[in-house]
Order: C-alpha cells, then sequence, then structure tokens
C-alpha cells in the first residue's frame, strides 16, 4: 500500500477534518503539558485563564511566531510539523494584539485597507463601510495613528482584523482599553452579527469573562500551560471562582426572541415567557439571544410565587451548591437544559432547608437581564 | 560674488557626487539595513563592524586601498575598468564608488537603528494579516521610518559634500571631472588666493546649513508623533 505524506504548507489528501487541528504542541513554556484542540472550521471560541498561564503563547505558536514543535493543521493545510512551520504570511490567519501594533507613519484608513488589500477574502466595501460606521471609526479615519488613544487605536486593530476577514482569526484581549459600556452596547453586538454573516473560526482571548459569554458558546480554559477542550461556560465561570479570578458572578443564557413592545423584550425560554428591559434594539423575532444574568439577582422561593412585580420566575432544580469566601452560598441551577448560578445567603439556605435536586422557582427582574 | 568658472565647475561636480552617493546608496542600504536587521547569525556583527569601519577610519586609509583596489596592475582594478570602460582612478565614476563605501555607515546606521526598534514588531504585526516580509518592508517599515531616511539620506549628502581625502587620493584635481570643493578650496590656499577660497568656503557652509535645516524640519515633520518620536530622536540628534 502506499501512503502518500502530506505536504508541507499543501492540502491534505486525508479530509476527515476541515477545522483547526493541533497534536502534541509543545513550546517552552508547556514542555510537559502539549497541547491539544480540535476545532471546527468556524464558530467563536472564548479562551481564558490566570495571567501568565500561556495564552499569548499558544496564539503565537498557531501564528507561527514562537518556536514550537508538534502538528498543526488548518482546513487540511499543515502549518506545523515537528520543528519545521510554514511562514506566518502564508498561514490563512490572522492575529490581533494586546499592544494593537497598528503601522505606524500611516493614517488609520492606510492601515484598514492594507489589511484589505492582502485579504485572501476581501470583504465588499457596503461591509466596510458598515462596520467603520458601527465602530465609530469614520471620524478617526484620516488622523495619523500615533494621535489615536489606547482604546481608538484598539478598535482600529480589531477592524483592521475584520477587514482581513481570515478564515482563522486569533484575538488576544483585544478590547482591554476600550470603554466597557461600548464594548457590551457596541462592539459586541457588532462582532456577533458580523461573524454571523461572514463565518471563520474565531478564538476570543479576555479576562472579561462577560465579554466572553455575549460572544461564545465554548470557551478554552489555560491554566499553568494546561489547555482544555472547549468547555461549556458554566464550568470555565466555576474554574475562574475556585482561582479567585472572577468577582461577580454572572451566567449566559439563551433564549428565543418573541417580541419587542415599549422597550420590554419577551422571550422564550423553553417554553416559558421571561421578559427582559433596558436593551437596544438589534434583537429579531425568532433569533436566539444570549443574556448574561447576575447571580445575586436572583431570588428563590420553594413554592411558586404569586402575582408580583418580579416578571420573570423560573422552575428550577438545584444541582450544586457551594459555600463563597464572604458567607453566602452560591447556587447551580437548571432549567430548560441551561445552567446558571444564583447566590443566596447562609440564612436563606437554612431557612429554606435546600437539597439538591429539590425543584424551586428563581425569580429575577427583568432589568437583571444583560443582552447585547 | 566673483565666482570663477572652475568653481562653479567644482560646485556642480560637488553637488552631483553627493546626490548621486546618496541615491546609490539609498538603494544599497535600505534592502542592506533590512537584511541585516533580520539575520541572526554571528557574522552580523562582523558585517556592522565592516560597514562602521569607514566611520573611524582616516580617510586616506580608505583611499590607499581604493586605489590598490582600482590599480590596473592587478586582477580586480582590470576587471573593475573593464566593467566601467576605463580605469576608476582619476575618474568621477572612481569618485562615486569610493564615496559610495565612504558614506555607508551614515546610511545603514540610522536605518539599522530604527530597523532594530521598529522592525520586528511591525513585519510581525503585518505578518499576522498575511503581508508577505518584502511587501511588509516597503508598505509597512518604510513609511513608519520616513524620519530616519529622511535624516540617512541627509546625513550622507552632507558628509559626501565635505569629502577631502579619499578625493585626493584616487581622484587628484581634475577640473569638471574630478576636482570638488573642498579640493579646489585647499588649491585656492596653496595658490594664497584667500578671496575666492573665502567665496568658495562661504558657498559650502551655506549649502550645508540649508541642507541640515531641511532635514530637521522635514525630520520633525515627518517623525511620527507620541513613542515613536523618542526611537527617532537619538536618530536627529547626530544632525544637531
Amino acid at each position: 500500500m502506499e501512503i502518500t505524506l502530506p505536504l508541507f504548507g499543501a492540502a491534505t489528501t486525508t479530509s476527515d477534518s476541515t477545522g483547526l487541528n493541533v497534536a502534541g504542541l509543545v513550546t517552552s513554556l508547556n514542555a510537559a503539558t502539549p497541547w491539544q484542540l480540535n476545532l471546527p472550521d468556524s464558530g467563536i471560541f472564548g479562551l481564558t485563564g490566570p495571567s501568565g498561564s500561556g495564552k499569548s503563547t499558544l496564539l503565537a505558536a498557531l501564528a507561527g511566531q514562537r518556536h514550537c514543535r508538534g502538528h498543526i493543521t488548518f482546513a487540511n493545510t499543515v502549518w506545523q510539523r515537528g520543528h519545521r512551520g510554514l511562514a506566518t504570511h502564508k498561514r490563512t490567519l490572522s492575529l490581533g494584539f494586546q499592544d494593537s501594533r497598528l503601522f505606524s507613519g500611516q493614517s488609520a484608513a492606510d492601515n484598514l485597507a492594507l489589511a484589505r488589500r492582502y485579504s485572501r477574502r476581501p470583504l465588499p466595501v457596503a461591509e466596510c463601510d458598515r462596520l467603520l460606521e458601527a465602530f465609530g471609526i469614520e471620524p478617526l479615519l484620516h488622523q495619523p495613528v500615533e494621535l489615536l488613544s489606547g482604546g481608538e487605536a484598539q478598535r482600529v486593530a480589531v477592524l483592521r482584523q475584520l477587514f482581513n476577514n481570515a478564515p482563522l482569526q486569533l484575538f488576544d484581549e483585544p478590547l482591554s482599553a476600550v470603554d466597557r459600556a461600548q464594548v457590551l452596547r457596541r462592539l459586541l453586538p457588532t462582532l456577533r452579527d458580523f461573524w454571523a454573516r461572514y463565518p471563520a473560526l474565531v478564538i476570543w482571548t479576555s479576562h472579561d469573562f462577560d465579554e466572553i459569554q455575549l460572544l461564545a458558546q465554548r470557551c478554552l480554559w489555560m491554566d499553568s500551560a494546561n489547555l482544555s477542550a472547549p468547555l461549556p461556560l458554566h464550568e470555565v465561570a466555576q474554574r475562574l471562582d475556585s482561582r479567585g479570578v472572577g468577582d461577580s458572578c454572572r451566567s449566559r443564557i439563551e433564549a428565543r426572541v418573541e417580541s419587542l413592545n415599549d422597550g420590554l423584550l419577551t422571550l422564550d425560554f423553553g417554553g416559558i415567557s421571561i421578559f427582559a428591559d433596558r436593551v437596544t434594539g438589534h434583537y429579531r423575532k425568532g433569533d436566539t439571544a444570549a443574556f448574561l444574568l447576575e447571580a445575586g439577582d436572583i431570588s428563590l422561593s420553594v413554592e411558586k410565587p404569586g402575582l408580583s412585580s418580579i416578571l420573570n420566575c423560573l422552575p428550577v432544580t438545584l444541582i450544586a451548591k457551594q459555600k463563597l469566601a464572604d458567607g453566602r452560598i452560591r447556587l447551580q441551577l437548571t432549567a430548560a437544559e441551561q445552567v446558571f448560578y444564583a447566590d443566596i445567603s447562609h440564612l436563606s439556605y437554612e431557612r429554606l432547608q435546600l437539597y439538591i435536586g429539590g425543584p424551586y422557582f428563581a425569580q429575577f427582574k427583568a432589568g437583571s437581564l444583560t443582552g447585547l | 560674488m566673483n565666482i570663477a568658472i572652475a568653481d562653479w565647475q567644482a560646485l556642480w561636480l560637488t553637488l552631483k557626487l553627493a546626490g548621486l552617493t546618496t541615491l546609490l546608496l539609498f538603494i544599497i542600504g535600505v534592502p542592506l539595513a533590512w537584511k541585516l536587521s533580520r539575520w541572526q547569525s554571528r557574522w552580523r556583527h562582523a558585517i556592522e563592524v565592516l560597514i562602521t569601519l569607514p566611520l573611524v577610519l582616516p580617510p586616506t586609509v580608505l583611499g590607499f586601498y581604493l586605489l590598490l583596489l582600482f590599480s590596473p596592475n592587478y586582477a580586480p582594478g582590470q576587471w573593475l575598468s573593464h566593467i566601467f570602460d576605463g580605469p576608476l582612478v582619476f575618474s568621477f565614476t572612481g569618485l562615486v564608488f569610493a564615496s559610495v563605501i565612504y558614506s555607508l555607515p551614515f546610511m545603514v546606521q540610522p536605518l539599522l537603528a530604527t530597523f532594530n526598534t521598529n522592525g520586528q514588531r511591525l513585519i510581525q504585526a503585518a505578518a499576522v494579516l498575511g503581508i508577505p516580509p518584502w511587501a511588509a518592508l516597503f508598505k509597512v517599515l518604510l513609511p513608519a521610518s520616513r524620519a530616519a531616511i529622511v535624516s540617512a539620506c541627509a546625513l550622507t549628502f552632507a558628509h559626501t559634500l565635505g569629502e577631502f581625502g579619499v578625493v585626493l587620493m584616487i581622484g587628484g584635481a581634475i577640473p569638471g571631472e574630478t576636482q570638488v570643493v573642498s579640493i579646489a578650496l585647499y588649491q585656492h590656499v596653496e595658490a594664497m588666493e584667500y578671496g575666492a577660497a573665502h567665496r568658495l568656503a562661504l558657498m559650502l557652509m551655506g549649502i550645508t546649513t540649508v541642507l541640515l535645516l531641511a532635514a530637521r524640519w522635514l525630520g520633525h515633520n515627518l517623525a511620527p508623533r507620541g513613542l515613536n518620536s523618542e526611537q527617532v530622536k537619538p536618530v536627529m540628534g547626530v544632525l544637531g
């Protein structure tokens, strides 16, 4: 039988998986714990973990900017085999750095134009205009990049990467210096909608777990150079808590949009209607939307509560509990196959005589849902 | 001012020499500095020393070796005179050849300094957008290094204007062919024509002053504001 080895940098003949495949990837940082990773060819994945755990190193190794050995293929193309790696500019990826790295001596517009010019699948002009407007870059377009503030430079850098529209897009804390309200209300919805129209495999690194929860459904976890497979968000939240990395706990829940009336959004959550207010008008009927639910905003009842100004009431099952450092109890609840957290006081926990597996009612106000 | 035709000729020759040398050195210097800044070998230091050598060597030493190199008695000189269609000694072509070597550090050093500080980061940022290295040099690194380029060209031009020792060794003083301003000035002084010497000296002073002022102004206006201006300052400082 003739065995044909895949040509370096060329399409492989075995097409069992088209996404990103990483096997036995070793850098100077993780000599004892080689990285394995298998991701599909499109979708958004978060990447988080304590500082210095190796997140940036992983991205640099994927981009071919750090000495490593192992095996990397993407879209059936070999990027790394053993010690030999394909040159960075030949890999169909883009990488955003923490420090923006805009091309100095040029305007923001020049930066964007250059990224689009070398794109392997350039965006239509109309799409570029749409992104420019959504990112609020238009007034900055003709300024030399040296005059931009840190947050402005980061927005231009992310936009530059979108203009490049690579099949694999790696982001390394790309919005850490941008005003948080702007990130949540403007940039994240734009990004999510963009990737819905132009699918790509996206790895989004951030220390802001809310950012990840609003963008991604699964998240990679890196701790002391140990890389996990993609995990459900509530598992990552748990790891963040146990490391003392996260302070306030918010959970991602998903619901289908039913209607938007007078600023009140009606959603279908596994057959039960729930409501969210103070949301902006990005929602279309029938869409599945992601929301963050603050653990401290949820109250729990043993019996079904009567009529209340608290609009949302979900029948839930208690699946786990954990004592927090400040004495409160964090409950892990599940409803409609989704998992979220609720924080209650020690006293309430005893009074209600809660037990694992028990059915309860979780109540929260319409305002405690943060949407995109 | 009453300046003799021969002196005008010397002035024109000097400007032509400096201009041509700067142009050639720009074409040679950019790829050379770029390759050097990316070269990860211990030979790199040896090459850098070799390039810096004309900066510290007495021009007469350089001139002496060039004279030997150009000599039609030996193989290299024969080969060179074959290529340039005539002997290089006592010719304008020979002067250009010598000036390129003599002024090489003034072009390469400022470029190398800016490529070393900025180069790696910018080339990486370009590569992760699919921009290949040579395209990144022209579309990313050179625009980011404009101030250093102006500085390097101005230094090269000014340094070639003042060339004396090397010219004396290999060019002599053939009017219209190898007699540059500094040589003409020297000859006026030798002949005790102080008036003519004054006029030439003042001209050269005026030209270099205007040139350096223009370079500073250009450098200031082209220098990227913000962080990078700090990196350009040491280079521009050479001019001040």
